[in-house]
């Protein structure tokens, strides 16, 4: 009994896991960023890169979404705006920080409105590195995070050296 | 033995689980010509089954200040009701399960339960979005749904019954989108505005208003919601291919009907932009009303005339 019990749930995680794979729903959040990457992810979803083909989408409401993609650093007036929208959102969701900016604070480091990069908000899962990144970079990045969640391995978080304060 | 037959047409053919997946592959189906018509790849063929599985393993949010009952509810009847409306229509090219006298009424109300269902659930959802995508929801339900009424209509008064399965015997024989052109392009475009596809996308439109009436939703409900309005697609598209493109018939053939017309309606969502709400009702009692009543008339007269 518990020996099939055990492989129904397997099943089932196996079944879920695929699904969430292959049906990522975006949703996307400028936390101050200076709206190149907004550009660049406006891009990524045009029809040239078709991400659909992945089955991502961006949706407009964070209770539908699954992946959280934030662009900037995270400035003091929306750090409250970029929590509440993580929070909308239904478990299991995922972070995605693009650009320098979302990463360390870029050209922004050290500014007076400034709270810092969005890992010093929300628990990061995948990183792109880029001023602004490409959109072959974006998808790149969110592929990757797809493989990983495939795998059950979560990205291996990443330590900073803590910020100067001037 | 009897119930044993009727168990299993609910449970698995032709309503329950082959209606789900064929709705399934109908909606891919969709977003594949959308796509290519926009000159992109598209999604793979597997994906509405994907993103309805991914969201029931979802978690469910509930809004505080909702009534739970309306909100647990809401997404099971709407789907419901979706299936329900199955079991009177052509689907697949088979005959009906279920018909009785009067079931073409039946069958369109059942249909618009989902409609009434967004609109509800959107009302009872607590936040602005919602609340506007409710109201543009059922101002447009106003507007499509007298003309589309309408527009199937006249085949059933051609057919001389008001059952679909003796309408599509009929229809077999009369191809009525040559005899009745003006109610076929009515019915038509009602059922672009029932699915609320491009043009008739306001109620959903995710520029303005986040996600329309389903904006708190999230994980089960946004799924059966989702699985109901793609049941809906096959459900409408089968009763205007049974009514106007001749009959049931072969199912092979009755299957390429339904593709041909799903053709027709991804090149118009490609084609068109949205229109405002105010602009979907002007146009629907304009001219969609207008133009069904007149075939309606011309019907009579000429059924008067012929006997
Ligand atoms: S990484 Fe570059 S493009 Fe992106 S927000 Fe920062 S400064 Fe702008």
């Amino acid at each position: 009994m518990n020996v099939s019990q055990n492989y129904v749930s397997q099943l089932m995680g196996r079944i879920t896991t695929w699904a969430r794979v292959n049906s990522p729903w975006a949703i996307h959040f400028n936390s101050g960023s200076c709206n190149g990457c907004d550009i660049e992810i406006l891009a990524t979803l045009t029809p040239r890169y078709d991400i659909e083909r992945f089955g991502i989408k961006l949706r407009g409401s964070p209770r539908h979404a699954d992946v959280l993609i934030c662009t900037g650093p995270v400035t003091r007036q929306a750090r409250e705006r970029l929590l509440r929208t993580y929070e909308q959102m239904p478990d299991p969701k995922f972070v995605v920080a693009v650009g320098s900016c979302g990463i360390s604070g870029g050209v922004f480091q050290g500014c007076y409105n400034i709270v810092g990069h969005i890992n010093e908000v929300l628990p990061v899962d995948a990183f792109i590195p880029g001023c602004p990144p490409r959109p072959e970079a974006i998808i790149d990045g969110i592929v990757k995070l797809l493989t990983h969640l495939q795998n059950g391995t979560r990205p291996e978080p990443i330590q900073f050296a803590p910020q100067e304060t001037a | 033995m009897n119930t044993i037959v009727s168990l299993l047409s609910i449970m698995f053919f032709p309503v329950g689980i082959s209606l789900i997946l064929s709705g399934m592959l109908y909606e891919w189906a969709d977003r594949k010509l959308v796509a290519r018509f926009q000159n992109r790849i598209g999604p793979r063929w597997f994906q509405p089954l994907a993103d309805t599985i991914k969201l029931l393993s979802k978690e469910e949010i509930k809004p505080h200040s909702v009534n739970n009952l309306l909100f647990y509810g809401l997404p099971i009847v709407a789907l419901s009701g979706a299936l329900t409306a199955a079991l009177y229509t052509p689907i697949l090219g088979f005959a009906p399960t279920y018909s009785f006298q009067g079931d073409l009424i039946v069958a369109l109300y059942l249909l618009s339960l989902l409609t009434m269902c967004t609109g509800l659930a959107g009302w009872n959802g607590a936040s602005r979005f919602s609340l506007i995508g409710a109201t543009r929801s059922l101002t447009q339900l106003f507007a499509y749904e007298a003309p589309f009424l309408l527009a199937l209509l006249g085949p059933a008064m051609a057919a001389g019954t008001w059952t679909i399965k003796d309408i599509s015997v009929y229809a077999e024989n009369h191809w009525m989108f040559i005899a009745q052109p003006v109610g076929f392009v009515v019915a038509l475009i009602g059922l672009m505005g029932k699915l609320e596809l491009p043009p008739f996308d306001a109620p959903e439109a995710e520029t303005e208003i986040v996600a329309g009436a389903l904006t708190e939703y999230s994980g089960r409900g946004l799924a059966l919601f989702h699985i109901g309005k793609s049941v809906e697609l096959v459900v409408a598209i089968s009763l205007v291919t049974a009514f106007y493109l001749g009959g049931v018939g072969n199912p092979l053939i009755f299957l390429l009907k339904t593709l041909i017309i799903l053709l027709f309606m991804a090149m118009l969502q490609s084609m068109l932009t949205r229109l405002r709400i105010d602009q979907t009702v002007g146009m629907w009692w304009r001219f969609g009303a207008l133009l069904a009543l007149l075939q309606i008339l011309v019907i009579i007269l000429l059924k008067g005339w012929l006997a």
